[in-house]
């Protein structure tokens, strides 16, 4: 688990009401949010949310069709030089320049934000031996295997030791080796030197172990934002009970069948009542998945989940139902996600 | 614009070009390969034309018992036609008859075939003898013989080959029966162009040619940058479209100049003279390689990959290699005079005033002082595509959307 960021730490990326349309396509509704100093804040959302397209508006690739992105009280659209060198972005993406060295890239791109070579080519260097690169300093990048070219990509959003720094899903195409360090390294650049992270994963275990602090959002708006302990405390505190089931005698066989079994309003009032409320605080969306099934699994989410298997296991059972293999976990910011945005697909 | 940047991406792309080697060299030693090419193809500097002769004169006895063979002395004649370096100007070959000489003429192995009639000798002699003094009455005119000239009238090597052998024929028929011209002609060569080879006068084109190839060079580098998305994370920095552009631009710049100098260079050693002094061709083909690079960047402008960038660079291309003069004239018709000089739609193709310039310079013996129009031309046209070249990248690329 992540400590929360320091109460009161400064905005340094403030997002208002950032808006952005293709054709009749809304990928960005009215968004608003601030980035603390030294936090890592995780932006989860589907496929086609709009992250991508959200982050690019706030590190000014993308120019909002209206509101505006501040960076420690500059504004992002017009290209302001100070703001632009203030925030690094490390894109989706592998972009490098296939026929220069790890360190030439890394040089190259610090020139490029107005550092002395000298000081880009040293912070190139002490770069490449943080992300297990020193070896690779002088091979040219198309030499490198792809985990190792997702590194270099990583840090050339650092080279000019930006205070915001903007990763668009940092760990894709990693090993478990890899990913650990970069995971390490994120955290370190918060925790460490005091940088903030925003960024972006599908990864929600990744996000649950690295964020400060989740946004998620779906469909272009921000649908909430919250430490990830808070999240999953709003979608519902306790544990997460996952009991494997059989058709009910009478009901249409497959994964939809038996959705809106009585059985399972049944289990829910045994939750409630094990919990001693409703779910207070959550969403709608979120109360509503206290007790769900998908095809022949059914999910109760309780606190003191543990003390609830026995009734739960004769409540299915006098419903017709056979019980199979029971699962018991902690409640996860994938259930927070899902909670969230549903289990339908995107694209 | 930053100094600093501009240079980085300046040493960026010379670094990324001398790794691409095979890229490098195909640019620098195109031009000088086909001065080489050109060099092996004039063996002695200059073409020699392809005249069949079809000598069918059965000569004419004179009263001294000699017999007079006017077909062989006009072969011998044409035999004699030589450049000023003495090389041969026709080719001349016996015909033995007049369909398999025809085939040789379609096959492109000759560029003239020229009959001379059995009564060709014959018809010499009678306009010998019946020269009249003047103020006598003229006698009634003889049916003269008819020589015959047969060719692809659509072919330069015909219109060429066709005046000298007529000027030759001319010649020897005033000659031969004693005429003089009323009026006398006389040519004068301008500048050097009497005493250039051929293949010095195709030198200048081949120059154009390696300056002109840079266009795909430059289209090419610049378009790598958006295929690979770099322009997507060089977006996100404080680099401007100027910066980048110009860093590239100065790497092809040095890349066009030094296979300018390579192209002359190899001209040289075998045999190349400039009647102008070099360095004021030399800067003529830096300032077109400037202009040809800015087009370069329109180029790319327009693409989204190399691919298109090779593709949409043929039109330009066609553009500068066949509306400038460089392969052929075109007729000018005058927009507006500038300057007391009419300028044409062809006048904004770079390479039209690189022609000119060379030409002056190569040829013709010109310094820089008569150069100067065309020098200004290309520097205003490549400041104007250069402009446009980042006008338009930036719009297309580098925008924030």
């Amino acid at each position: 688990m992540t400590p929360n960021p320091p109460n009161g730490a400064e905005t340094v990326l403030r997002a208002e009401n950032l808006t952005k349309r293709y054709g009749d396509l809304l990928a960005v509704d009215r968004l608003s949010l601030e980035a603390r100093g030294g936090e890592i804040l995780g932006f989860l959302g589907p496929n086609g949310a709009g992250k991508t397209t959200a982050i690019g508006m706030m590190c000014g690739l993308l120019r909002p069709d209206a509101g505006e992105t501040f960076v420690r009280g500059r504004p992002v659209r017009g290209g302001d030089p100070e703001a632009l060198a203030r925030v690094g972005l490390a894109p989706q993406s592998v972009i490098l320049w296939p026929k220069l060295t790890c360190l030439e890239q890394l040089e190259f791109v610090g020139e490029m934000y107005g550092m002395p070579r000298p000081d880009a080519r040293r912070r190139g260097r002490e770069l490449l031996e943080t992300v297990g690169l020193a070896e690779k300093t002088n091979k040219l990048a198309r030499t490198l295997s792809g985990g190792m070219q997702r590194r270099l990509n990583l840090v050339l959003a650092l080279v000019h030791d930006p205070e915001i720094v903007i990763l668009d899903e940092p760990e894709a195409g990693l090993d478990p080796q890899g990913r650990v360090l970069v995971r390490d390294y994120i955290r370190s650049l918060a925790r460490e030197r005091g940088k903030t992270v925003i960024l972006t994963t599908h990864n929600m275990d990744e996000a649950d172990r690295l964020a400060d602090r989740v946004a998620i959002i779906d469909r272009g708006r921000l649908l909430t934002l919250d430490t990830p302990e808070e999240l999953k405390h709003r979608v519902g505190e306790g544990d997460v009970l996952e009991i494997e089931v059989s058709d009910a005698p009478g009901e249409a066989p497959g994964p939809g069948g038996g959705a809106g079994h009585p059985v399972l309003r049944t289990l829910e009032e045994l939750a409630r009542a094990r919990s001693g409320v409703g779910a207070a605080g959550a969403t709608g969306a979120a109360r509503a998945a206290a007790v769900s099934r998908v095809g022949h699994i059914i999910t109760l989410r309780a606190r003191d989940a543990v003390n609830l298997v026995a009734a739960a296991l004769d409540a299915l059972r006098s419903a017709g139902f056979r019980p199979g293999a029971v699962h018991l976990r902690e409640t996860t910011l994938e259930d927070v996600f899902i909670a969230f945005t549903g289990r339908s697909l995107r694209e | 614009m930053s100094p600093v940047r501009l240079l980085s991406i300046f040493r960026k792309t010379l670094r990324e070009q001398s790794r691409d080697l095979w890229l490098l060299a195909l640019s620098l030693v195109a031009a000088p390969f086909f001065v080489v090419l050109y060099w092996l193809l004039f063996v002695g500097g200059s073409t020699a034309y392809g005249v069949l002769v079809l000598n069918a004169d059965r000569g004419a006895a004179l009263a001294d018992g000699t017999v007079f063979s006017a077909g062989a002395e006009l072969v011998a004649g044409l035999e004699k036609v030589t450049y000023a370096s003495g090389s041969p100007l026709l080719r001349v070959r016996r015909a033995s008859d007049l369909e398999s000489a025809k085939a040789t003429l379609a096959n492109r192995d000759a560029a003239l075939l020229l009959v001379l009639p059995e009564d060709f000798s014959e018809g010499i002699l009678v306009a010998r003898t019946r020269a009249t003094p003047p103020g006598s009455p003229a006698p009634d005119p003889p049916a003269a013989p008819t020589v015959t000239f047969i060719g692809d009238l659509t072919s330069a090597a015909y219109a060429v080959s066709s005046v000298l052998t007529l000027a030759t024929l001319d010649e020897y028929l005033r000659a031969a029966t004693g005429q003089t011209r009323p009026v006398e002609l006389a040519e004068e060569p301008l500048g050097a162009s009497g005493v250039r080879t051929e293949f010095e006068t195709y030198v200048p084109g081949l120059l154009i040619l390696s300056v002109t190839l840079l266009i795909f060079l430059a289209a090419m580098t610049v378009a790598r940058e958006v295929e690979t998305g770099a322009v997507r994370r060089l977006r996100v920095t404080p680099m401007t479209s100027f910066d980048l552009l110009a860093g590239i631009s100065l790497n092809q710049v040095l890349v066009g100049v030094t296979a300018v100098l390579l192209t002359f260079g190899t001209a040289y050693l075998f045999g190349f003279r400039s009647q102008g002094p070099l360095w004021v061709a030399v800067l003529v083909g830096a300032v077109t390689t400037l202009s040809v690079v800015g087009l370069g960047l329109v180029v790319a402008a327009f693409s989204r990959g190399v691919t298109d960038a090779f593709v949409i660079g043929n039109f330009p291309l066609i553009f500068l290699m066949f509306f400038s003069g460089a392969i052929y004239p075109l007729p000018r018709t005058a927009l507006f005079t500038l300057g007391g000089h009419a300028v044409a739609i062809y006048d904004f193709i770079p390479a039209t005033h690189a022609v000119v310039a060379l030409n002056k310079v190569l040829t013709l013996g010109a310094g820089l002082g008569q150069v100067a129009y065309e020098l200004i031309a290309l520097v205003v046209l490549s400041a104007v595509y250069f402009a446009a070249g980042v006008w338009l990248f930036q719009r297309r690329h580098l925008r924030r959307r």
